[in-house]
């Protein structure tokens, strides 16, 4: 269920919304294009450039970013092909190209030394519309590619983030991490992904979704709620799992696996974990939220709510970041169908009476 | 443009002042959730009165 959204939120006498009306995209519409803007592109990308001015806070900000590449990545290790051309839509600051170049992803397995996952692939094309973000590790140690000579990292800056500028069927796998809870026509880019793949060929993708920071969005409902009489949007409408399947499949994406998991952070108060929200370019950039930074009373009584409804025993408050992740392939005539209905030989209700 | 170490940012300065006034926070937490399905302007009035003075100090003394 989505709120319609005044353009200037002045406060009336709402309900508070603890499970939030504006927390939950819906993607469950007739068929037809239904064109919706959700997101403000330009306040996105001004975000973006600005957390990559910061360089120092912006690395240091990058855990949760690298960590959801790495896990992206560790699903790569159960395939066993190569890659020559790959694209990371939603680059950031290339978190998947460093993930993939991480020496001995694998420690558990055997042999115990494992090539770092970038053998795999020949060419990695980062694309991203913030060219701050893009090029701001551009010559970072953990980016280096000597040890991995035949993998090549091509940075591509997208002059429109839901319009990609690449011919049909030209790349081998398409990842992205951390970027599509973004994006405003996610239908669109998603069947833009199926066109660029190749026939047989994976999309492996994470996005922040459902429940993410639902401690942040009840603390400063409840406290604006209050403070001022009324509430205005600080955290994103995020898509469901129960939603991303269908998508994908509407799309077109075959052999689904679609699953979700929580990251917990810790933060010793909620203006440390805004701070760092700022810092990885994650600031609100809803379209119908109020204009200029949020007043020190509804900081204040923020904080307050935050630590009683959620705060842990030692003092420190939880974040939870819930990560839907992705794969679907693009079709292709050689791929394992499901059986014709109506063909199946053996009766379940046999075997389980036999039993 | 500032060096970004040589600034200490506004919202630092009141975090830390904040963390003073744990315990006026903790009341007025308390305040809200004692009756939180049903929150309207000015609930916990007093309450945050109270915390914002706590704050104030702490931020001046700083």
């Amino acid at each position: 269920m989505r709120l319609n959204l005044a353009p200037v939120c002045r406060p009336q006498q709402w309900k508070p919304l603890l499970t939030g009306g504006t927390a939950r995209r819906s993607y469950a519409f007739q068929s037809g294009s239904l064109n919706f803007e959700v997101f403000n592109r330009r306040a996105k990308w001004l975000q973006k450039e600005r957390a990559a001015a910061n360089v120092e806070e912006g690395r240091q900000a990058d855990y949760l970013k690298d960590e959801v590449a790495m896990r992206v990545c560790e699903r790569l290790l159960d395939v066993k092909r190569q890659f020559p051309r790959v694209l990371d839509l939603g680059a950031n600051s290339c978190n998947i190209a460093r993930a993939l170049l991480r020496p001995n992803p694998d420690p558990e397995s055997e042999p115990p030394v494992t090539d770092p996952l970038a053998t795999k692939i020949t060419e990695l094309v980062a694309a991203e519309s913030s060219h701050s973000l893009l090029h701001r590790d551009h010559d970072h140690p953990s980016l280096s590619t000597a040890h991995v000579p035949d993998f090549k990292l091509s940075r591509h800056v997208l002059e429109h983030d839901e319009l990609l500028p690449f011919e049909p069927e030209t790349f081998d796998m398409v990842l992205s991490s951390m970027s599509m809870h973004w994006i405003n026509d996610l239908p669109g880019v998603l069947s833009q992904i199926n066109s660029v793949l190749k026939p047989d060929c994976p999309f492996i993708g994470a996005m922040l979704g459902g429940d993410t920071l639902y401690e942040l969005r009840t603390s400063l409902q409840l406290a604006e709620q209050e403070r001022k009489g009324g509430i205005s949007p600080h955290v994103s409408p995020l898509a469901d799992v129960r939603d991303v399947g269908g998508l994908l499949q509407r799309t077109g994406f075959k052999m689904l696996t679609v699953d979700v998991e929580d990251i917990v952070v810790d933060y010793p108060d909620m203006f440390a974990l805004m701070q760092d929200l700022q810092a990885m370019g994650e600031g609100n950039a809803v379209l119908g939220r109020e204009m200029g930074p949020i007043g020190r009373d509804v900081l204040l009584a923020g904080d307050a709510i935050y630590r009683a409804l959620h705060g842990n025993e030692d003092g420190s408050i939880p974040a939870t970041f819930r990560i839907i992740h992705m794969i679907g392939w693009k079709e292709s005539p050689d791929q394992a169908k499901p059986l014709r209905r109506g063909s199946g030989q053996a009766s379940l209700k046999d075997l389980l009476e036999g039993q | 443009m500032q060096p970004q170490k040589a600034t200490v940012r506004p919202i630092q300065r009141f975090a830390s002042a904040v963390s003073k006034c744990s315990a006026e926070s903790a009341a007025y937490g308390k305040c809200i959730l004692a009756d939180y399905n049903s929150v309207h302007k000015d609930l916990c009035a007093k309450e945050f009165m109270r915390l914002k003075d706590c704050y104030s100090l702490a931020a001046k003394k700083a």
